[in-house]
């Protein structure tokens, strides 16, 4: 009998678990899904943006170029300037993003005196090459990043960034 | 020393009984029947009915999104405002000649202090032993009395609301659909069809004009002559301006 | 495994007295629904406490996406009502609920008053009962504004004017709840948030606290 009353009790007690798991599921689950929504979103984005700058007067040095677009942050839409290094090599346009790979501060072409022909970054004296590979022995552990380039009308065009597609690590 | 003088207090084992030990078990010998362990019998039904509580609640959250009328904008001066349903009798108490105007006071104040007040001191003004609601007729009375009135002013406020003209006015429109500064727009706005049919055209007092489909001759006529509860000559200008404002209500309602 | 866990928690903390307090204790037979079926009267109360628990984490959760800003407010609802996954499930939940507290909340006092439970010695848990009614009403009027659209802006202006016609102090309570002495704006919103999601629920757990601490103390009112 008493191993009877303790059994059913252990049922009640399995029984009120799965009510009370189901009861948080059902609470918690739409929850959860609200919160980790930035998670699961697409970014649309992959839109290339017309610059002031005509493809003609890019040279082999690499040049500061400034587009803006307008940037959809959840409900706040606000018009974003953002900026490329952008240079020929040869034919083809080369456009380097300025984010440091170390931590997010922002290069310089020729930014040090000392190390000319270089990436600088001033936050913690990273250097990268003309085509963005990282110097050894510099904070940074990878190329920078590329922007996806395009013309038109002899503008030049910004896209989306890549992975730096000339550095092989 | 002891706590709770003599009353018999249960289901806290921090209270301890005359013998200075704890009580453990809960005591509810006094109660006579079938008594149920809280854990984990009684906590099972309740979280079954918590369950199915539950599953309503999403199902309702699902079928009925909850509104959201169009961004507050303070200037629009022909909006009809409600507050949330459960203050309903309140705000219809204060439409009544007795509680508006100079007694205002006493709907805002008097009325609902004296029910709240009454409500919270309830157990020093019914003080007596018995607890069964007919040995205790005036208390149940005054409830009874209470409720019936906030029934009633809830239905009364919800009968002479015009729920169509606040489901228009809430309806969330975007700024372009008309242009501000049409010739048209600047004679509405001059003379006084701005008070009553809003700045945005969503209406009010008067109508909403967005798929009225109306004839600038009708707009014209109607502005002049009214129109069931619209003054006759509520305009007051120009042939010119008679015109300008026909056509632009007229090109809006057609949209 | 969790027997271990909890005998070494015990062990410091002699937990076991706590854990009696919460759910050891009999449940009467005429509270119980599955005896006598007039007894789901005795279930408002702990139905309202579980739609509190839901407004308390469905606010949390709404607040990871509302701003409270007058140019913002009202984008940021319309986003995460519309854009946001499961957005709609979230806002029906704190809207719907709130309606649904008070719905609960006013049975439950119903039910009190009318089995006399709020008689000697249990005075003082119905006080503290009316006072989390008056909470709640209160995050009611002030969660109404939130949403910042139309209904919201011009019932609140009519519950500030009302709660200006209180003689003597009614101008400083109505500057102190809008925080201007004549704009309805900026000001109010930040206030009502303030109110609605700290003030008002840090006065809502201490006063639910002492009505549950109370009701353990002295147990349920005994049959009529």
């Amino acid at each position: 009998m008493s191993n009877n009353r303790v059994s059913r009790r252990q049922f009640l007690n399995y029984t009120l678990t799965g009510v009370g798991g189901f009861m948080a599921a059902g609470m918690l689950m739409p929850m959860v899904r609200f919160a980790v929504d930035p998670v699961l979103a697409k970014k649309g984005g992959g839109e290339y943006v017309l610059t002031e700058k005509k493809v003609s007067d890019l040279t082999e040095k690499p040049e500061k170029v400034d587009f803006t677009y307008e940037q959809a942050d959840a409900w706040y839409k606000s018009d974003v300037t953002d900026n490329a290094w952008v240079y020929k090599d040869g034919d083809k346009i080369i456009a380097i993003s300025p984010v440091c790979k170390h931590l997010g501060c922002t290069v310089n072409w020729d930014g040090d005196p000392a190390h000319p022909n270089q990436f600088f970054c001033p936050c913690h004296a990273g250097r990268y090459e003309k085509n963005g590979k990282n110097i050894p022995k510099t904070p940074p552990l990878g190329p920078l990043d590329q922007f996806q380039v395009k013309e038109k009308d002899g503008f030049l065009m910004i896209g989306k960034v890549i992975p730096n597609t000339m550095v092989k690590q | 020393m002891h706590k709770g003088k003599g009353m018999k207090f249960v289901g806290d084992s921090r209270v301890q009984d005359k013998k200075g030990q704890k009580v453990y078990p809960p005591d509810y010998s006094a109660y006579p029947g079938k008594n149920e362990p809280f854990w984990p019998d009684f906590l099972l039904r309740e979280w079954m009915v918590g369950a199915v509580f539950l599953i309503g609640f999403l199902v309702l959250t699902v079928a009925h999104p909850s509104p959201l009328e169009g961004q507050a904008d303070p200037t629009n001066t022909g909006y009809i405002p409600l507050p949330d349903w459960y203050f309903l009798f309140l705000y219809q108490l204060l439409k009544y000649e007795f509680a508006s105007g100079p007694y205002n006071i006493i709907g805002a104040m008097v009325v609902p202090g004296i029910a709240f007040g009454a409500l919270l001191l309830a157990p020093f003004l019914d003080r007596g032993p018995e607890r069964r609601a007919y040995k205790r007729p005036l208390p149940v009375l005054f409830m009874l009395l209470a409720l019936s009135a906030m029934v009633y002013l809830t239905w009364e406020s919800v009968a002479n609301h015009d729920w169509a003209a606040a489901e228009r006015q809430g309806k969330i429109t975007s700024d372009t659909a008309f242009d501000k500064s049409d010739p048209g727009y600047e004679v509405y706005a001059k003379q006084s069809c701005i008070g009553c049919h809003g700045d945005q055209l969503q209406g009010g007092a008067g109508v909403a004009f967005d798929g009225l489909k109306l004839t600038p001759e009708q707009v014209a006529k109607v502005a002049k002559e009214g129109y069931k509860t619209m003054q006759p000559g509520a305009f007051k200008g120009s042939d010119e301006e008679l015109k300008k404002l026909a056509n632009f209500i007229a090109e809006y309602s057609n949209k | 495994m969790l027997n271990k866990l909890y005998d070494w928690i015990d062990e410091r903390l002699d937990i076991t007295p706590i854990w009696r307090d919460i759910a050891d204790h009999e449940v009467p037979e005429h509270v119980n629904p599955a005896h006598h079926f007039s007894a789901f009267v005795y279930c408002f109360g702990g139905l309202t406490f579980f739609v509190t628990v839901i407004q308390i984490l469905s606010g949390m959760f709404l607040t990871m996406y509302y701003t409270p800003d007058v140019v913002n407010a009202w984008k940021s609802v319309y986003y995460l009502q519309n854009e946001v996954g499961a957005g709609e499930i979230i806002r029906g939940m704190h809207h719907w609920g709130a309606s649904l507290v008070i719905v609960m909340m006013f049975l439950h006092t119903l039910r009190v008053f009318f089995t006399g439970s709020y008689k000697k010695p249990r005075e003082l848990n119905w006080i503290v009962g009316v006072l989390i009614f008056a909470v709640i009403l209160g995050l009611g009027f002030t969660g109404y504004l939130l949403p910042w659209d139309m209904k919201a802006l011009f019932a609140t202006k009519v519950g500030i004017e009302i709660a200006a016609s209180v003689p003597i102090i009614g101008e400083a309570i109505k500057i102190l709840l809008a925080g201007d002495t004549t704009i309805l704006g900026a000001q109010t919103l930040t206030r009502f948030f303030a109110i609605h999601v700290f003030f008002l629920p840090a006065a809502l757990l201490g006063l639910l606290a002492a009505h549950f601490i109370m009701i353990r103390r002295q147990g349920i009112s005994g049959p009529l």
